[in-house]
């Protein structure tokens, strides 16, 4: 039995179909359509206690709502999800004390007030220890450098400011599992890199499940050692990091730079990404095509400067996910 | 229950009140003269008659005084709910290890208290020494009537409550709820005394839960109920009270199923 356990978990939505413009709103006042949309779609996973998962998908994959089924505000139509002890939106009320939520697009601080004082509140909410309270406090004060700004107004914070008030103010009742929804997005690198730093040694020393959803693969690949794939509310890849990269088959990348513009003919099987006029990329399957047989044609076709074989980085076999392209074959 | 995070709330809405200081004054103000334009169109109607179907002008004037000034300490944030569900931060709402009726309860009881010390002693002391309004009936009356005008409370959170659940499906509930005010502006005796409620009006408005909200509280000050009729109106209001609940509880637990977070 795994810390976490989600079955055939579905959920749809009914949204409201509406025209454009005069005729539109009248037609909807008068009759409104509506469409069924399977916002997730029979998911099933597992997750074990200190993993760090993150799960990618396009917008409107799915993502978003499975984590909000997970953490109890969303029940779900058919399925089931146990955490621990705990029946998410069934137990909402004791199961919500054991988590940690973070909103990259939503801010949970009191808009009005100082950072110290959402926290103060916080702490009476989830009752935290006086103790605990100040050493957390302290501790994600210097993580996550906000001594600086701790007693200013939330609404006078920037983006990246708020941010990290935000992430120390969903870990403050040492929660054991975090939910991070797009924890970065609008950060500037620095302040991304910061994050992810924190969030890394939170895990390792306290050992918190996390689970991530974001777009920025960086996220992923510098946090997690898990990533789930969720297109189109189905779940398409579960699964080491590393082990995506084989669902393409066993891709591989060349890397080629011209010593003069250079238009490419097309070659069979193989993808060609442009990057600039000098600089092109071809990806292909390695059992397909074979290495040998591609550079040579192109030593002998094109003038070529310099070439690097390497594997695709995830991100670009994600971007196939995304356009729907065949990665199961 | 744990208590402190309720208390919390309560008192963060308590100090977050005199943030706004000039709305507070004018909501005074506003007060003070809806008051006197009620009071001033009743005084005309009496002339120089002593009563009106045995009612005084002081009669009148007090049931003005107390209505109007306990609807102004009273007040439920009938937008509370559909406010969040509206800009999607239900969900923030939902990932708190608390109740949210009784987080809703909390934050109105800080509004109320603010309201009920800096707005209501105010608009009373200046009504008290502008117009002849009635003292009570006796000090018995008085315990009575702050019992039967939190029962009141009582009823009117009650159906704010269960009006705002409505909110889980039709998400922009303004008509409802403006149409529920007019309701209780109308029938529960803050504009028109119910002593004056054509006779069929009042017959309707027995099984109606507006009469509880002030005009109860307001018939003990007077001393115009004996004691076995006290304890059947602060029954009724009981009733009302829990039968409003749990309509309003029952929408809430079918909501939570249909809830949808708006914006991503």
């Amino acid at each position: 039995m795994s810390f976490i356990e989600v079955n055939n978990l579905s959920k749809a939505y009914r949204i409201s179909k509406r025209k454009s413009g005069i005729p539109g709103m009248v037609a909807n006042l008068i009759a409104p359509k509506y469409e069924r949309k399977e916002a997730v779609r029979d998911i099933s996973f597992s997750i074990e206690k200190g993993e760090m998962v993150g799960f990618v998908g396009p917008n409107g994959a799915g993502k978003s709502t499975t984590i909000k089924m997970l953490s109890g505000i969303l029940y779900p139509d058919s399925g089931s999800i146990k955490v621990g002890e705990f029946v998410p939106y069934k137990q909402r009320k004791k199961y919500v004390g054991n988590i940690g939520v973070v909103f990259g697009q939503k801010s949970q601080l009191q808009w009005d007030l100082p950072v110290e004082d959402s926290f103060e509140l916080l702490k009476a909410i989830y009752s935290i220890p006086d103790d605990v309270y100040r050493k957390n406090v302290d501790r994600f004060t210097e993580m996550l450098d906000m001594s600086g700004f701790i007693n200013q107004p939330v609404r006078q914070l920037s983006l990246g400011q708020r941010m990290r008030a935000d992430i120390a103010s969903s870990l403050l009742h040492s929660p054991e599992i975090v939910f991070f929804d797009e924890p970065t997005i609008g950060v500037d690198v620095v302040g991304k890199e910061a994050i992810r730093k924190f969030i890394r040694e939170l895990n390792r020393e306290d050992k918190v499940t996390m689970i991530f959803t974001t777009h920025d693969m960086q996220d992923i690949e510098k946090t997690c050692n898990r990533l789930v794939v969720i297109n189109d509310g189905t779940l398409i890849y579960d699964g080491e990091l590393n082990g995506i990269r084989s669902l393409n088959g066993e891709a591989r990348l060349l890397d080629v730079f011209f010593s003069e513009d250079t238009a490419v003919a097309p070659i069979k099987n193989v993808q060609i990404i442009d990057i600039d006029n000098r600089h092109r990329q071809f990806v292909f399957d390695g059992q397909k095509v074979m290495i040998n047989d591609l550079m040579s044609e192109l030593l002998k076709k094109y003038n070529v400067k310099d070439i690097n074989i390497a594997e695709p980085d995830i991100e670009s076999i994600i971007r196939k996910i995304y356009n729907r392209e065949k990665v199961l074959a | 229950m744990r208590i402190t995070p309720y208390v919390a709330y309560a008192k963060k809405n308590f100090l977050g009140r005199s943030a706004y200081r000039v709305d507070h004054f004018l909501g005074i103000l506003s007060t003070c003269l809806q008051f006197f334009i009620f009071y001033e169109i009743y005084r005309a109607l009496y002339g120089d008659a002593e009563t009106i179907d045995g009612i005084t002008m002081s009669m009148v004037t007090t049931n003005f005084i107390i209505s109007m000034g306990l609807g102004m300490v009273f007040r439920p944030n009938d937008f509370f709910l559909p406010g969040k569900i509206w800009d999607g931060s239900i969900s923030t709402e939902l990932l708190r290890p608390i109740s949210f009726k009784g987080r809703m309860i909390a934050e109105n009881v800080g509004d109320s208290a603010f309201n009920l010390i800096f707005k209501f002693i105010p608009v009373f002391l200046i009504a008290f020494f502008t117009t002849g309004i009635h003292s009570p009936a006796g000090i018995f009356n008085v315990a009575l009537f702050i019992i039967s005008a939190v029962l009141g409370y009582g009823v009117l959170w009650s159906i704010s409550f269960a009006v705002q659940m409505t909110a889980f499906w039709l998400i922009n509930i303004w008509s409802i709820v403006t149409i529920k005010n007019v309701f209780i502006n109308v029938l529960s005796g803050s504009m028109i005394p119910l002593w004056f409620m054509p006779e069929w009006i009042g017959g309707v408005l027995k099984y109606t839960p507006f009469s509880s909200i002030y005009f109860t509280p307001v018939q003990i000050y007077l001393g115009q109920l004996g004691t076995a009729e006290i304890v059947y109106k602060c029954f009724i209001q009981i009733v009302w009270i829990v039968m409003i609940y749990l309509i309003g509880d029952f929408l809430w637990n079918k909501g939570q199923k249909k809830l949808i977070v708006q914006g991503g």
